[in-house]
């Protein structure tokens, strides 16, 4: 059935193929595509954010703030300082190293060489996590790959966190049968718009 | 039939002096006119398969060829990754609810995924295919083969490159790599879009000449010049269908004109690489006709004995976003896209992560990706114009669209650059603008989907939502339009449909000032 319609959408698609482009016709007037201002993204305050370099094209990178917004939008700007820092360093692309420990029960994330090819895929962005709620001095952790589920789930309750990831930068032709490679400059184009620093 | 004659005569004169000469030690020409020309992919599937299924496995692409909007599976999940849209959004843009209430259901499904496809940016007013870099990486299936035709570009051979049938390491041919799984353009002769530019171009689109010539032996000459160029002359076809051979055809030393010096060793002609090699580029619609521009382009061509045919190949690095644009607004990319089954989006990480040359110095990037194409050839008779300075001549007709595709190609490219989202400039047919709209009457969800899913506006569009450029189409009996019904009640209870949509964007709350046509 799903193949009878997809057939037939093609065969609508071709009988329009030839109207639609003979007939639109306009005149090219030019655009006002509004504001060409190429974006930025604030500076972030001093301690926000940090790299520290582990091995030689290793990094650990920690995103540090107070007032949790979302665990989107904290992990997107850990992505995307990822991303400059690729670029800052010359390097084309990085990888996400996971960091397993015992007990885990997500798996380790596989390359499918045979499987589809991407830039980045958010979806195995999986940062880890540490946090203080309010009134409460100690860090309390959180692993994407223990199993349990994201742990805040009341923002005011939490005082202090942090995101961290490790990344390995890389040089020349991408490998993108790894879904923990990331393209620099294409995450850094998905995100610049999209981000800002934590406070 | 006149030009035909006289080109006959001026060009009789030239292949009499090089006919009637001696095999070796003396001028010579050969003319060829381009019956095929079409991306140099290898097929890796079954010899014999013609479209048995559509996803063929092959040594080349291990799970088929891309199936992007081939069903509503693939659909949903390609409007699922947006986060701002409703779960109900997703499962009623995949099923659209009462489709069998409209005239053509099939149609009415393919322009509302069209319109809903088009808007995958990270914000929902952000028209995808102008702004691919704007939305999510889908993925594309990607050649896993090492075998690959081409040239050796860049003198190396790298870990990555390709291995040619005949042995030759350091093949680069990236875009075989980014673009060989994609569905319109991988099959053993019968890829959609390889069918569909060869049969514009049999049929007068354009046309692409060859001409060889020498002062030794046509199959052996060391000091031989290869010149490839436009011409104005239609293709002429035999009785058969296929090309004829031996006809006359001008030759204009254009912005689509190279002249190589060349080597050939057993009829096998090898050019030098030049730094710019002009020739016509792969079109099915005039808007994307032009130079194709290869950088480090170098030509192969083997011409038979009789001189009667000659393959070959012609590569070197293209623009990569050149190439996004001339697959993605030959007409518009979802109307394409969900035709085809291919995402124009996940086409340009492809080509944007592959790109392998054409090193920009002031972004420290690479503007191109190493492109080889396949080319079949007639002999012909291929001669000078008379006016040396002649041009490639224009379509009055289609000038507009040609405008129009000019206009959204610099936008796109604007906005790749600069990262400020662009909008859709007018005379495209881009989210299928009044087409969806006319396609929605009588569907009983057209309401909430019209609600829902964003689109720009332009100034002067009509009740209907057609802008002025598309009114011919809405006449048009094939354009969809069906005028409005008595509403009918909705497809499922109201309680079902939330009371307001989520995240949802006003339509009209964006137009393009002064954009009068």
């Amino acid at each position: 059935m799903k193949r009878g319609i997809a057939i037939a959408t093609i065969g609508a698609g071709l009988l329009l193929a030839a109207p639609i482009a003979s007939l639109a016709q306009a005149p090219a007037a030019p655009t006002e595509p509004g504001p060409q201002t190429p974006p930025m993204v604030p500076p972030a305050k001093p301690g926000v954010f940090t790299a520290t370099k582990k091995g030689p094209t290793g990094y650990h990178l920690v995103v540090t703030g107070h007032n949790f917004t979302s665990r989107e939008a904290i992990e997107h700007y850990l992505a995307y300082r990822a991303a400059i820092l690729t670029q800052e360093q010359k390097s084309s692309w990085f990888t996400l190293t996971e960091n397993h420990a015992k007990g885990d029960t997500v798996p380790a994330t596989k390359p499918d060489p045979a499987g589809l090819r991407y830039s980045f895929r958010m979806a195995y962005w999986r940062p880890v996590w540490r946090y203080k709620t309010a009134g409460s001095p100690a860090w309390k952790t959180w692993s994407p790959f223990s199993g349990t589920p994201f742990p805040i789930t009341d923002p005011k309750s939490v005082s202090d966190y942090e995101a961290s990831a490790d990344i390995v930068l890389h040089k020349g032709q991408m490998n993108d049968a790894d879904p923990l490679a990331y393209e620099a400059g294409a995450v850094d184009d998905w995100l610049v718009n999209q981000v800002s620093p934590p406070t | 039939m006149i030009l035909h004659k006289r080109l006959m005569i001026c060009a009789a004169s030239a292949g009499l002096m090089a006919g009637m000469m001696p095999a070796s030690a003396a001028p010579w020409v050969r003319g060829y006119v381009v019956g095929q020309y079409e991306y140099a992919f290898r097929y890796g599937g079954r010899p014999d398969f013609t479209r048995g299924a559509e996803i063929e496995p092959g040594v080349d692409c291990p799970h088929g060829a891309s199936v992007h909007f081939a069903n509503d599976t693939q659909t949903k999940i390609a409007v699922g990754r947006q986060k701002y849209r409703s779960r109900q959004e997703v499962e009623w843009i995949a099923k659209p609810p009462g489709l069998d209430e409209v005239r053509a259901p099939v149609l009415t499904r393919f322009w509302l995924w069209a319109r809903a496809v088009a808007y995958r940016g990270y914000k929902r007013d952000i028209e995808t295919y102008v702004n691919p870099w704007a939305a999510e990486d889908p993925g594309q299936p990607q050649v896993t083969s090492r075998i690959g035709d081409g040239f050796n570009l860049d003198g190396k051979v790298k870990a990555s490159d390709f291995i040619s049938p005949d042995g030759e390491k350091g093949i680069d041919n990236n875009l075989y790599r980014a673009w060989g799984c994609d569905a319109p353009w991988r099959g053993n002769g019968n890829a959609t879009l390889d069918l569909r530019a060869n049969d514009k171009m049999q049929d007068g689109l354009y046309t692409m000449v060859i001409r060889v010539s020498g002062n030794k032996d046509p199959m052996n000459d060391d000091n031989a010049t290869l010149e490839i160029g436009y011409s104005p002359d239609k293709i002429v076809k035999d009785a058969r269908g296929g090309i004829a051979v031996d006809y006359s055809y001008r030759m204009l030393q254009s912005a689509q004109y190279t002249r190589l010096k060349a080597k050939i060793r057993n009829g096998v002609v090898e050019t030098e690489q030049v730094e710019h090699l002009h020739s016509p580029r792969i079109a099915w619609f005039y808007d994307q006709t032009g130079d194709a521009n290869f950088s480090k382009g170098k030509i192969r061509l083997n011409m038979s004995a009789d001189g009667l045919t000659a393959t070959g190949l012609i590569g070197g690095y293209r623009d990569w976003r050149e190439l996004y644009t001339e697959n993605t607004f030959a007409q518009d990319g979802a109307q394409q896209g969900i035709r085809e089954h291919e995402d124009h989006v996940a086409l340009y990480y492809a080509l944007r992560r592959n790109a392998d040359g054409m090193l920009n110095p002031k972004t420290g990037k690479n503007d191109g990706i190493s492109s080889v194409y396949r080319i079949k050839a007639a002999s012909a008779y291929v001669v000078d114009p008379e006016n040396l300075a002649m041009e490639v001549p224009k379509l009055p007709l289609d000038e507009k669209r040609m405008q129009a595709f000019l206009a959204i190609k610099a936008n796109t490219i604007n906005g790749a650059e600069t990262r400020v989202p662009q909008l859709v400039p007018p005379g495209t047919t881009e989210f299928g603008v009044g087409i969806t709209e006319g396609l929605m009457n009588g569907l009983p969800s057209a309401d909430f989907f019209m609600s829902t899913l964003y689109r720009q506006h332009y100034a002067g569009e009509d009740e209907d939502g057609y802008p002025e450029w598309m009114q011919e189409y809405k006449k048009h009996p094939e354009g969809g339009f069906q005028p409005k019904k008595p509403k009918k009640p909705a497809a499922t209870p109201p309680a079902a449909q939330p009371a307001k949509p989520q995240n949802q964007v006003q339509n009209g709350d964006k137009q393009i000032a002064n954009a009068k046509p």
